[in-house]
């Protein structure tokens, strides 16, 4: 028994065949080829599968593909591209947000996410809005700098 | 006594630094990162790919009586699956060559793989590596490294627990005690750490033109994994060709080969790409980890603070095979007396087999171990005496001109400096600081 997925993908419609019980994260990385966003513990632990689901930061590997049918969902690729980066992918740069980058595109969604909503964060909500995406590398302080320079206008 | 010696080290040349030190600069593969356009191991894919899943041991020691693999075969979608009878040289390993491709006659911890199944979806493998039939005869199982040293012990390998027995001797450390108004005497553990590099261990092999492989691995050590891939494949190194992809951290936890031959033999076998995928459980119960380690320290010491002795004893718990276990206690032991002028000092190290997870490398290579010993210890001394703990390391520190315990003679050592400038950066005021 095949399921009919129909959703928007970073703004494009997608149809695709999938079983039922396969994760967004699944049909993403592995039916749609977009390997952009991460797959670290299939557990909803680690954060690396985070997109955006009609603008909130979901954890694709938990989240049953049939369950995005007719909704929006946003990966790093619809964030920004290499020639017009979003702000946030501009400030992980500038800061060194990043040393594997492999926690880099679920950070960056819930950083987008968390500042569609709140513009003007404090440090505290920063850090609790990306307290669903370990880092292993980084230490997280120089993310959060990353971030908080956005919501202050300091990164073009 | 083990003497290192090197040749003097080059004059800083300080024109080299200039452009980049002290200077912001970003990553190479920063815009990559950032736009999720960085290849890692998990997205490596090509056309044709078969999906790879390992069969791996629930029991920590067990003699492997049969393996049939008859009813995994016959489901739909199987291609392949191989047992150790398939790997034609089934030994590597970097000091010590114990370790197994695959297990054969026994496996030594839980989680040990004793084959691997190829399939065409990754739901198939999975389904078929649970259909491989292993008869296993449970063998008693030892997880204390200390159990384990005793006579009687079940044995891990043949030859004995103990793996691997080093010593640094420096002076007299009897007479050093004999020497000391006050001796401190601890024991320290430490547990077992999994480097938890948020990328699983990931390979894709793809055959080649003329039984030749390129396998694309998520691996800090390609060069390393090409031979050892060739030495138990018996290929012709020119044969084998690894490409590190973008590595989603590894700490360690990728210096060496894991799943590389057995994507690299089922590719070989079927004449299709073939990838695999370590689950988070794989990772955590059959990947290497941090060797636990016990540590006793006996220090001598006059009651002006000065140390004249100290005797260190590890017990490195190296889990079921030696891997990096042998290299990561040669690096402790070299560390374990500290950053500590101390005239006398006996370190002795024993590396030794148990039924746990396989010891590796991770970050600092058996140095956090020992530096968490004996800062912790150095406190417990400087107590004993009555002196602050920062008076009493700036008074005893290694200074430029000072001798290790393996014979090296140290250049341009800012302890002392580094020391200060903490105490500074930390608003330290207790105590009177020199």
């Amino acid at each position: 028994m095949t399921f009919h997925l129909r959703f928007w993908l970073n703004g494009q419609e997608v149809r695709t065949e999938v079983e039922p019980d396969e994760t967004l994260l699944w049909v993403l990385r592995e039916r749609l080829n977009m390997t952009g966003t991460k797959v670290g513990c299939e557990a909803g632990d680690c954060g690396a599968c985070t997109v955006l689901l009609d603008g909130r930061p979901v954890t694709s590997c938990l989240l049953l593909a049939p369950k995005a049918h007719g909704r929006h969902v946003v990966t790093i690729e619809g964030l920004g591209s290499p020639a017009k980066l979003h702000p946030l992918q501009q400030a992980f740069i500038t800061y060194g947000a990043l040393q594997c980058g492999f926690c880099g595109p679920g950070m960056l969604l819930s950083a987008a996410a968390l500042l569609t909503q709140n513009p003007h964060p404090t440090e505290r909500e920063v850090r609790e809005a990306i307290a669903g995406n370990l880092c292993r590398c980084t230490g997280y302080q120089k993310i959060v700098q990353a971030i908080l320079a956005v919501s202050r206008g300091e990164v073009p | 006594m083990t003497v290192i010696t090197r040749p003097a080290p080059p004059p800083v040349v300080e024109e080299a630094a200039e452009g980049a030190v002290g200077k912001r600069k970003s990553r190479h593969d920063a815009l990559l990162q950032v736009t999720g356009q960085a290849l890692y191991g998990v997205d490596m894919k090509a056309p044709g790919m078969l999906w790879a899943k390992a069969v791996r041991s629930p029991y920590p020691h067990a003699r492997i009586v049969r393996i049939d693999p008859t009813r995994a075969l016959s489901i739909p979608g199987v291609a392949c699956v191989i047992t150790a009878r398939d790997i034609p040289h089934n030994r590597y390993g970097f000091t010590h060559q114990d370790q197994r491709v695959l297990a054969d006659d026994r496996v030594r911890y839980v989680g040990e793989a004793v084959a691997v199944v190829a399939a065409e979806t990754l739901r198939v493998a999975t389904e078929a590596a649970k259909e491989v039939v292993v008869e296993y005869e449970p063998l008693p199982a030892v997880f204390d490294p200390i159990e384990a040293m005793q006579p009687g012990a079940p044995q891990v390998h043949e030859g004995g627990n103990i793996a691997a027995r080093l010593h640094i001797r420096d002076g007299d450390v009897e007479r050093g005690f004999s020497e000391a108004e006050i001796i401190v005497e601890e024991e320290f553990r430490t547990p077992f750490v999994e480097h938890c590099h948020l990328e699983p261990h990931a390979a894709l092999a793809i055959p080649g033109p003329q039984g030749t492989l390129t396998i694309y691995s998520s691996v800090q050590r390609p060069f390393l994994v090409a031979s050892d891939v060739a030495k138990v494949l018996s290929m012709p190194l020119s044969h084998v060709r690894v490409v590190a992809t973008s590595v989603g951290g590894g700490f360690g936890g990728k210096n060496e080969m894991t799943l590389e031959p057995w994507v690299g033999l089922l590719a070989l076998r079927t004449g299709r790409p073939v990838k695999m995928v370590f689950t988070r459980e794989e990772e955590f119960q059959a990947t290497t980890v941090r060797h636990p380690y016990r540590m006793r320290y006996r220090t001598g010491v006059r009651r002006d603070g000065t140390l004249v002795a100290r005797s260190v004893e590890i017990i490195s718990d190296c889990g079921a095979y030696v891997s990096w276990g042998a290299s990561t206690l040669a690096k402790a032991c070299i560390h374990a007396a500290g950053p500590y002028v101390i005239p006398h000092v006996k370190i002795e190290g024993f590396l030794v087999y148990t039924n746990n997870p396989v010891g590796g490398a991770m970050r600092g290579f058996g140095v956090p171990q020992v530096g968490f010993a004996y800062e912790c210890h150095t406190d417990s001394v400087a107590a004993a005496v009555g002196m602050d703990p920062i008076t009493f390391r700036l008074r005893n520190g290694l200074r430029d001109g000072c001798r290790l315990p393996t014979g090296q003679v140290l250049e341009r050592v800012t302890l002392h400096q580094t020391l200060q400038r903490a105490l500074e950066l930390a608003g330290w005021e207790r105590g009177a600081v020199p």
